[in-house]
């Protein structure tokens, strides 16, 4: 269970809205769906990271 | 490996093929040409001065006839004893200077026979004119004295002309087979690396035609919507490659989005 992920996309949902989930699945490749199947490993906690200072920076 | 990369390294080995051909053909035809310069440089030079000393001496025994036959008349035997005098001495530097340029050893033991049988056949022609001289043209006597003498010097002449001959055509022989090992070798390396380069370029255009065969089929699922069980795998660091894996974005982006619907459909 990839807690972390999945929060991750909460917190995009919560600050941008539908079009800040679609572009965190866009950017990372990982549905909300599929974040919760995958491993909170360093990787793709880094990845999620990345991709939410881009929603940043875009906004 | 980028496909620009790829395409342009075919494209610079293709290039590379055609200049090492083109270079190894003019190496060839050089080869080819030299061969047959050094075939005309000393045997077909020998062979054509050797029938040249084989004629003139022809024409000496021709000229000592016409002068024991013709010779009672003090102009004709003035006439014909210099143009034999003429042809001696004519045989004797052709055979002298053949000797001494001709590169066949048993050629040389043949012509330096000749010379010293003709040296021997000369005196003894010698002796026969002025007793001819002497007799008042008495031609009976003077043929006695050299009466099949020139056959010794002709037959060995004959056998430097054979000799020559022979070492001619094994020249052009030995030529044609360098010739046709030199083809067959140049014709193997220049096939080989084009059934290489053309292989690499086969092999280049199936990969690229193969993936973006699955990268089409994965769009028109996209532009369908129709993401249920898809799964984008194209690997590989080029183009199509990077497009792959934007394909991957769009993928779970389209996927988000209906999973957000479901979940609004469900709660409204």
């Amino acid at each position: 269970m990839a807690a972390k992920l999945t929060e991750f996309y909460a917190q995009a949902a919560k600050q941008y809205g539908v079009m800040g989930r679609m572009k965190l699945a866009m950017l990372t490749k990982i549905s909300s769906e599929k974040a919760g199947t995958e491993a909170d490993s360093p990787d793709n906690i880094r990845l999620f990271e990345q991709a939410m200072l881009q929603l940043k920076q875009a906004a | 490996m980028k496909i620009t990369t790829k395409l342009g390294l075919l494209f610079a080995g293709m290039i590379t093929v055609f200049v090492l051909l083109g270079v190894t053909l003019l190496a060839q035809m050089k080869l080819v040409s030299d061969g047959y310069d050094a075939v005309l440089a000393s045997p077909v030079r020998d062979i054509d001065a050797a029938r040249v000393v084989q004629v003139n001496f022809k024409k000496e025994v021709q000229e000592w006839k016409d002068t024991l036959l013709r010779g009672h008349n003090p102009a004709d035997l003035a006439k014909y004893g210099k143009q034999f005098r003429e042809e001696e001495a004519s045989v004797r530097a052709g055979a002298v200077a053949l000797s001494q340029s001709v590169e066949d050893e048993e050629a040389h033991k043949l012509l330096v026979q000749f010379i010293a049988a003709d040296d021997v056949m000369s005196a003894k022609y010698a002796r026969a004119y002025d007793v001819y001289v002497a007799g008042n043209a008495d031609f009976k006597a003077a043929d006695k004295l050299v009466r099949g003498q020139d056959r010794a010097p002709t037959d060995l002449f004959d056998k430097v002309v054979q000799r020559l001959d022979a070492r001619v055509k094994s020249t052009v022989a030995a030529q044609q087979v360098l010739v046709q090992r030199n083809q067959t070798l140049a014709l193997g390396i220049s096939g080989g690396l084009l059934f290489l380069l053309g292989g690499l370029g086969f092999l280049t255009v199936r990969s690229i035609v193969r993936r973006l065969a699955v990268l089409r089929a994965v769009s028109g699922r996209l532009a369908n919507a129709d993401v249920e069980g898809l799964s984008i795998d194209i690997s590989g660091k080029d183009e199509i490659g990077e497009f792959g894996e934007s394909m991957k974005g769009v993928h779970a982006a389209i996927e988000e989005l209906l999973h957000v619907a479901q979940v609004s459909s469900q709660a409204a």
